[in-house]
């Protein structure tokens, strides 16, 4: 019995980790689909970017070596490179997504759905090619922070049921949902974001009552762009890192979070998120060669017997 | 939508190619002619469409089209379905499509025509669309709200053009439809047909509207509940609302409207008072089936 229980709990656990990434990717997604009604295949290469930038920042961060090491910087007490990796990596998601916005999705805001798919995915592809050349096609180890505010991390913690836990993974656990809160309330709570709401479900209402919600959709899309690179680098927390995940953990995932979850519902993708995150890491820790058809199936049958979603309406943007 | 000739009467298919207003009927060319005298007194009405063409892709919706709406009167515009209501009152919101190729929108003399949706919106003219299109994941409160985002977003738009009707408070809406208020923290999926029309109505008078154009706003509602709706349309012209009302149903229309146009196959073919139209058999039930 003790032991059931605790591997329900430690699924449910890891379930939250991965949750929160799949919830943080679709919430991006989401609302850049009903806004923009915009549907964006390179959504998964900010996981990308957000996942190398991560690697990148965390290593050249590192006390023993790297780009502080060697200048000198560590003497001043700067350490924990993750925590470093928590504050540029969103800027940098926010920055590639204002770019992303004003030179691919701007100009295809008017074409149909398949100029759209076409042109996100060749960038998609862009990007991970470009990974591929510039820093390799190597897997990297995921990278483990072994402090966090000073306090050693490293060490796994005793919970009750789950027994022992890494602890940093708690502590990324605590930072996830604090973005998924802060984004949740910033869309529930404010003016902006109240616009985007009506915005996911008629934008051009939105523009009939003399909201100028274009100067929004930058804004929206960088800060989707900022939650996929921070999922990115949420993933490379606890996966391998090559140039593959983009599609591979973080665009189909994302796009799979938004149909269980509801196109254009930002409670959607956060529940969607987790119900996915739930499911995969429960089928991992038990049956883990089904883990993928079960993933599969269980979206499958979502889209027939629920295909406007958890939260959703069948119609995006009408 | 008027690719088919055969649908057209013979007249109208040989004015459309030259490009005038079909004059299939005397009452049609005197509505031609007042509209030209009415469009060559310059900025005197509020609005005026003079020879608007307009296309959805490459059919040809409205053909040389021109009206006017006076300052605080109601305006009717009347025709069947199809007849290119809609487009006309999407024409002047500048929304697109349709695509306006020639002609001009004018509000208070000054050209909108190609000012943007938000725009158009944020200079006096309010649009409350066919089917309400309220926002049905939001509540009615923050329906309601999204006005007075409108105006703080705002920001050097609308300078141009004094705005003569200062929008309501949500307070003084919830008095014009109470019901609403009682509904306010519902969200507005959930509402009846007839509320979610109190609520599209609601939000577009709290804006700073000095033209509120309704777009069919009776269909689809039980009896009852179109004498409220009724009601509340009068109580905003008494306020001094200018009002351009487009239906099917020409009959309740005619009932509130101090003037109305009739228009078909993307043309007026009518313009005169309610009474006038009342009296006019022949315009009736050619172009109005009643």
């Amino acid at each position: 019995m003790m032991i059931l229980q605790s591997q329900i709990a430690s699924i449910l656990l890891n379930g939250l980790q991965q949750g929160a990434i799949y919830a943080l990717l679709g919430i991006g997604l989401t609302i850049i689909l009903g806004t923009m009604e915009f549907l964006n295949l390179a959504h998964g290469a900010l996981y990308l970017v957000g996942a190398y930038t991560g690697l990148i920042v965390f290593q050249e961060t590192a006390l023993t070596n790297g780009l502080l090491y060697n200048s000198g910087i560590t003497s001043i007490g700067f350490e924990g490179g993750f925590l470093a990796a928590i504050v540029l990596v969103p800027i940098v998601g926010f920055a590639v997504g204002l770019l992303m916005e004003r030179f691919v999705a701007e100009p295809f805001y008017d074409r149909p759905e398949t100029d759209q798919l076409l042109v996100t995915f060749g960038l998609a592809l862009i990007l991970e090619e470009t990974v591929k050349n510039v820093i390799g096609g190597n897997t990297f180890q995921s990278i483990a922070p072994s402090t966090v505010f000073g306090v050693n991390v490293s060490q796994p913690v005793s919970l009750p049921l789950v027994g022992l836990f890494p602890s940093w993974r708690l502590i990324i656990i605590g930072f996830a949902f604090a973005v998924i809160g802060l984004t949740y309330l910033a869309i529930e709570r404010t003016d902006f974001g109240l616009v985007v709401q009506a915005g996911t479900r008629d934008s051009e209402m939105v523009r009939l009552l003399g909201i100028k919600i274009n100067r929004s959709y930058s804004l929206v899309f960088a800060l989707g762009a900022a939650l996929a690179a921070f999922a990115g680098l949420i993933g490379a927390s606890i996966q391998t890192v090559s140039p593959q995940i983009g599609t591979t953990q973080a665009l189909v995932p994302a796009f799979l979070t938004i149909v269980v979850g509801g196109a254009g519902s930002v409670r959607g993708a956060i529940a969607g998120g987790l119900v996915l995150g739930v499911i995969l890491s429960a089928m991992t820790q038990t049956y883990s060669q089904w883990a993928q058809i079960v993933l599969y199936l269980f979206v499958a049958l979502m889209l027939i017997f629920r295909p406007e979603g958890l939260f959703g309406t069948a119609e995006v943007g009408e | 939508m008027s690719s088919d000739p055969a649908e057209r009467t013979d007249d109208a298919d040989a004015d459309a190619a030259a490009g005038t207003p079909p004059e299939g009927s005397e009452a049609a060319a005197d509505a031609a002619a007042a509209e030209r005298a009415a469009a060559a007194k310059g900025g005197d009405h509020l609005l005026s469409i003079e020879d608007v063409d307009a296309y959805y892709g490459q059919s040809h919706i409205l053909r040389d089209l021109s009206l006017h709406v006076e300052e605080g009167e109601i305006c009717a515009l009347l025709g069947r379905n199809g007849a290119g209501k809609t487009t006309t009152l999407r024409s002047i919101a500048g929304a697109r499509p349709p695509d306006v190729r020639d002609g001009v929108v004018r509000l208070k003399g000054e050209a909108i025509t190609d000012r943007s949706t938000e725009d158009v919106s944020s200079l006096g003219i309010s649009l409350v669309p066919e089917e309400r299109r309220v926002f049905p994941n939001l509540t009615v409160a923050e329906n309601l709200h999204l006005s007075d985002v409108a105006r703080n977003w705002s920001n050097v738009v609308g300078r141009a053009i004094s705005m003569d009707h200062p929008g309501m408070t949500t307070e003084e809406v919830y008095e014009v439809f109470p019901r609403l208020r009682e509904r306010a923290s519902q969200k507005a999926g959930t509402l009846s047909g007839g509320e979610q029309q109190m609520l599209a109505i609601a939000r577009a008078l709290k804006q700073d509207t000095d033209l509120l154009m309704l777009d069919e706003p009776y269909e689809g509602l039980a009896p009852q509940i179109i004498q409220t709706v009724e009601d509340a349309v009068e109580r905003i012209a008494d306020m001094g609302t200018t009002i351009l009302i487009v239906e099917q149903n020409a009959v309740a229309a005619m009932n509130v409207a101090d003037r109305a146009y009739v228009i078909d196959q993307g043309a007026i073919v009518f313009a005169g008072d309610s009474e006038e139209l009342r009296d006019d058999e022949t315009t009736r039930e050619r172009y109005l089936g009643v």
